[in-house]
């Protein structure tokens, strides 16, 4: 008889759990979530971007029928919130962008807490404005934090190696400014939040829409004056996140003390407009880079400084420094690299974080002058990109570790596929000003793909049952923000213990039942919770084979779990059904049942005060090379191709990396040819997807998506973060693909029609 | 936000126009501009919200007598796959295929587009270089007012108060007529246009008669480009009078900055798309 063959899931197109519901429109979001007695929490903001309060009259508003609460910072504790505390849910004393709340509403309907907002009056004092980052660095601009008289949020310093010696080993030195703009995720699913305290027991609960459960609940607690323990947070199915959700939002708190006001849940839930105004952006930058190298093609050194527009207030996106910095060091082989950056406050709504943080701004920045290098030294972009990549074994500068490192097979992938050089070669002596030209552009990335040991700890918790049918419920604190990652990790568990997708429950949204998670960023579930998730399912196989080799008479090394059932490791034959025994196993006088648990905290180190050291487990790369075909007459770039080739460690679910891939390219698309937010004096002037243009079905171009494995030796299974990789490399391609077609090089994004046809007269400032 | 007093869905044009004849009622049809532009409190609702859709009279597409007559609640999707339409007046199906989305399109109006008056609307250009009349019908008696003639500004028209557009009234274009519509944004779906560009003309052995160009988002209207017209009129269409033509009409149009372009930038897309729709004239 031929033992059934069973095959393993790695690698295997798997639709996401999530889909099907989300599919025929039936998941229920927060905005389809109500409570009993709820109310409807609403926020006046400030029409004035820096303006000290003067007084703020409430009471025609408390005096409207169906209003149960109006607050104003003279009502509630002053906690100030964000990674510098410099952010008071409702401001007192001043404004400070135009973002900010001066009082809240609760009333029994949206309409009455609309007509409220209107009846309430504030008096403001103006204060002198700063608009451009460059102007509040100046002696004696305005102050807007009092606590940080010199403007300045954040500041970063960074070197290895001596960049004054790499100076004078250069033959070819090449300097530029690049200036990056404003966008914002646009998550489908706008922000959000039920607060519910319970009547009695003061226990409350947040209905939630977070990508860090764990770091809110304790955040939460400290803003509010809670025993954590006190505080549950629960994630009804997040409409995206893509880093806008990494922060507490004085909105949360918000609706909390209008809860505890009322002693009603109140249900806060924003419009698509103030989505637009209200929730993070990107960090716009000015970027001034200095790069030389030797005769040979060989780097010599970098020097960096950054300037970033910080906005009002200051969020975690203001970190975004500690990965733009390891681009700048560790992309490629640099022997000097000094960076400095500054993130100052402005009077401009405030960044966050954003898939990619800083990586972006930092591969538009660098892939540009490799170009220019590769130009200057008579080179090929390519081979010049070649001589200067990491590979496996090298330490860099920053101490990081590529115990993998697929950039040299990236980079090959991609330019094969494309022709790169050939074109690139041919379409640049063709290039021109006149009628359609066309151009290639390449643009490569590396990104931590292995967690990124920022808090004191990286990991992330597991606990496994499985029930006397052979059901598995996997709890993780892993949050699943569209990402996917409920559907990896019950894959992964699920080749494990040999069982179909079909007997898999996650848990993934309670911080009552889920045990501890650092939270969904640095592109790092699938890593790092991955192998939390395996590890507790190999306990549970330990446990079950070593019940089982009781009962068969056999090692249980010579068992294994395939198809539902207990089988010889051998040939696979079936030795008895899982259930079976696992009721046995309850049943019998061990009365047991299989539960386990397991916290992985990944191999990966703090860096020390210089930024030094291996932050992460693993490290992603890719290469993406873009056809573009630039308009001369309009100034339209359209993107025609993408190949894109991805060190992801190892396909785990090929259908949801594609997506990742897929989305994260057009993502990026948009940052580079269309997405912008243009603040004048303060005020966002397209708050609506009618303004903002994000990049619809017709502009998509077709992909060539191809796959390193480098079979990571602590990934799970050997894979590798790649959440965020996707959308790294897009702009800096886009703009060598733009120079190569016209011969225009462009620093400055988005490459909108009007901008790009600026360029290409001269007039571009 | 206003009261609505009272709500009428009349089935005759009769009783539509005898609840506008006060003046105090706001029309609905798609609602495609009319619910945005309430939602940003752009515009309040009168006391009598009118929702005409319910007017069979409205929806008919009649060809005779050398014109096409195309009623008020003729939706973008009929304009762009009505094949009487697309047969008489291609120049207009064309234009409803750059209009907005399919669900935009489905709900939207050829008469609301008109009502809306706005610069960029997508099938006033069009309708500019194809000569068309606005038909107005009031409880007091109807009138006729050619498309030059009918937009004072932006969101603004001849149409009084009292008054329903009831269809678009356009002469069928002669023999070899040639027509163009171009419509530039930043993306190629779902955008309002940085600049439009309409033309028609009957062209034999290659000089251009019967000269129409029309101009969109250049100015408080959409726009007839008189002195364009003038310059192509009866002369040979050779590379010099395309030179000439760009020229004349980037010197015409009066566009402003916004948010879609500078006005720099809107001259310069004149200059060069009328220089490619013209060339493309000549190629063919």
């Amino acid at each position: 008889m031929n033992a059934p063959q069973h095959a393993s899931l790695i690698g295997q197109r798997i639709p996401k759990m999530d889909a099907p519901e989300k599919v025929a429109g039936k998941t229920r979001y927060i905005q389809d979530l109500n409570l009993p007695g709820q109310l409807y929490g609403l926020i006046l903001r400030t029409e004035r971007v820096h303006a000290r309060i003067v007084s703020i009259d409430t009471s025609a508003a408390k005096a409207l029928p169906g209003v149960r609460a109006v607050l104003t910072a003279a009502d509630v504790p002053i906690h100030p919130i964000g990674v510098n505390k410099d952010n008071p849910p409702l401001k007192g004393d001043k404004v400070r962008c135009e973002r900010d709340e001066v009082a809240a509403v609760a009333a029994d309907s949206l309409e009455i807490a609309q007509a409220a907002l209107k009846l309430i009056t504030v008096e403001y004092e103006d204060l002198p404005p700063l608009f451009d980052p460059r102007d509040s660095i100046k002696p004696g601009a305005p102050v807007i934090h009092e606590a940080k008289p010199d403007n300045v949020a954040m500041a970063f310093d960074y070197a290895h190696g001596d960049v004054e010696q790499g100076e004078a080993d250069s033959d070819v030195v090449v300097e530029d400014e690049f200036t990056l703009h404003r966008v914002t995720h646009c998550c489908m699913g706008v922000s959000g939040v039920i607060a519910d305290f319970e009547p009695v027991s003061g226990n409350l609960t947040l209905y939630s829409n977070t990508q860090v459960p764990f770091l809110h609940k304790r955040e939460f607690a400290e803003v509010l004056g809670m025993d954590p323990s006190r505080i549950r947070i629960i994630q009804p199915p997040i409409g995206g996140g893509f880093g806008s959700k990494l922060d507490i939002y004085p909105f949360e708190p918000i609706a909390v003390y209008l809860a505890r006001a009322t002693r009603r849940p109140v249900k806060l839930i924003f419009t698509r407009e103030e989505e637009f105004i209200a929730s993070p952006t990107r960090q716009p930058a000015i970027i001034r880079l200095r790069s030389g190298a030797k005769r040979d093609g060989t780097l010599t050194f970098r020097t960096v400084d950054v300037l970033l527009d910080n906005g009002g207030y200051t969020s975690w996106g203001a970190t975004i420094p500690f990965v733009m910095m390891q681009t700048f060091s560790s992309l490629y082989r640099v022997p000097h690299c000094r960076y400095h950056t500054k993130a100052v406050y402005t009077n401009n709504p405030f960044a966050g974080s954003f898939r990619g943080y800083g990586n972006l701004q930092a591969t538009f920045a660098i892939e540009q002058q490799m170009d220019k290098l590769a130009d200057a030294l008579g080179m090929d972009a390519y081979q010049f990109r070649l001589k200067n990549a990491q590979e496996a074994g090298e330490i860099t500068g920053q101490g990081m570790h590529f115990k993998t490192c697929g950039f040299k097979d990236c980079l090959e992938t991609a330019a094969g596929r494309s022709g790169f050089a050939e074109k690139r070669k041919a379409l640049g002596a063709a290039k021109g000003l006149t009628g359609i030209r066309r151009g290639v552009g390449m643009a490569s990335m590396l990104h931590v793909g292995g967690g990124a040991k920022i808090y004191p700890s990286d990991g992330c918790g597991t606990i496994l049952k499985l029930d006397d049918f052979g059901h598995v419920t996997i709890m993780t604190g892993a949050s699943e923000i569209g990402q996917g990652s409920e559907t990896v990790l019950a894959q992964l568990v699920c080749e494990e213990l040999g069982v179909p997708m079909s007997a898999v429950t996650v848990v993934n949204n309670d911080t009552d039942i889920t045990p501890w998670d650092v939270g969904v960023h640095a592109s790092r579930t699938t890593f790092i919770a991955g192998n939390s998730a395996i590890g507790a399912a190999r306990k549970a196989k330990d446990k079950i084979l070593a019940a089982a080799s009781t009962v068969s008479n056999m090692r249980a090394e010579e068992l294994d779990l395939k198809g539902g059932n207990i089988v010889r490791a051998a040939d696979g034959e079936k030795v008895m059904p899982l259930a079976k025994m696992l009721r046995q196993l309850h049943f019998s006088d061990k009365a047991e049942l299989v539960m386990t648990t397991n916290y992985y905290e990944p191999p990966s180190v703090h860096q020390d005060k210089g930024f030094k050291g291996d932050v992460s487990a693993a490290y992603a790369w890719a290469t993406q090379v873009v056809e573009v075909e630039v308009d001369t007459d309009t100034g339209i770039v359209r993107l025609l191709k993408v190949w894109a080739a991805h060190d992801v460690g190892r396909v785990l679910n090929e259908m949801g990396i594609e997506g990742q891939i897929e989305g994260g390219i057009i993502m990026g698309q948009g940052y580079a040819l269309c997405e912008d937010m243009p603040v004048v004096d303060g005020h966002l002037v397209n708050p609506a997807f009618r303004d903002y243009k994000l990049i619809t079905a017709p502009e998509i171009p077709e992909m060539d998506i191809q796959f390193i494995e480098t079979m990571d030796g602590e990934g799970p299974q050997g894979a590798k973060g790649v959440g965020e990789a996707p959308s790294i490399c897009m702009a800096a391609a886009v703009a060598n693909a733009i120079e190569n077609a016209t011969g225009v090089r462009i620093t400055s994004l988005p490459f909108t029609p009007e901008r790009v046809y600026s360029a290409l007269k001269g007039k571009l400032q | 936000m206003t009261a609505i007093e009272r709500y009428l869905a009349p089935a005759d044009l009769d009783s539509a126009l005898a609840a506008l004849a006060g003046g105090n009622a706001t029309v609905l049809a798609g609602g495609t501009d009319l619910m945005p532009q309430i939602n940003a409190g752009k515009v309040a609702f009168r006391p009598i919200l009118l929702n005409i859709r319910r007017i069979p009279d409205l929806r008919a597409v009649e060809v005779g007598q050398g014109r096409i007559t195309i009623g008020a609640l003729v939706t973008i999707t009929e304009l762009k796959d009505n094949p009487v339409i697309a047969k008489a007046v291609p120049l207009l199906a064309e234009a409803a295929d750059h209009f907005a989305s399919d669900q935009v399109r489905n709900m939207g109006t050829i008469g609301g587009n008109v009502a809306n008056a706005s610069p960029a609307g997508d099938t006033l250009v069009p309708l500019l270089v194809l000569d068309a009349q606005v038909e107005l019908a009031s409880a007091t008696g109807r009138r006729s007012v050619p498309m030059a003639e009918f937009f004072t500004g932006p969101g603004r028209s001849v149409r009084r108060p009292d008054e329903l557009i009831t269809g678009l009234s356009l002469p069928l274009p002669r023999l070899r007529t040639v027509s163009r519509f171009v419509k530039f944004g930043t993306r190629p779906a779902l955008d309002i246009s940085a600049v439009s560009i309409g033309f028609s003309a009957t062209l034999d052995s290659g000089r251009l008669s019967d000269v129409r160009v029309a101009f969109g988002a250049v100015g408080p209207t959409p726009m007839r480009g008189r002195a364009t017209e003038a310059v192509l009129e009866g002369a040979p269409l050779d590379a010099g009078l395309i030179a000439k033509a760009a020229a004349t009409a980037q010197d015409e149009v009066k566009p402003i900055d916004d948010l879609r372009a500078s006005a720099w930038y809107r001259r310069e897309l004149i200059h060069n798309l009328l220089g490619k729709v013209l060339s493309d004239v000549v190629s063919r």
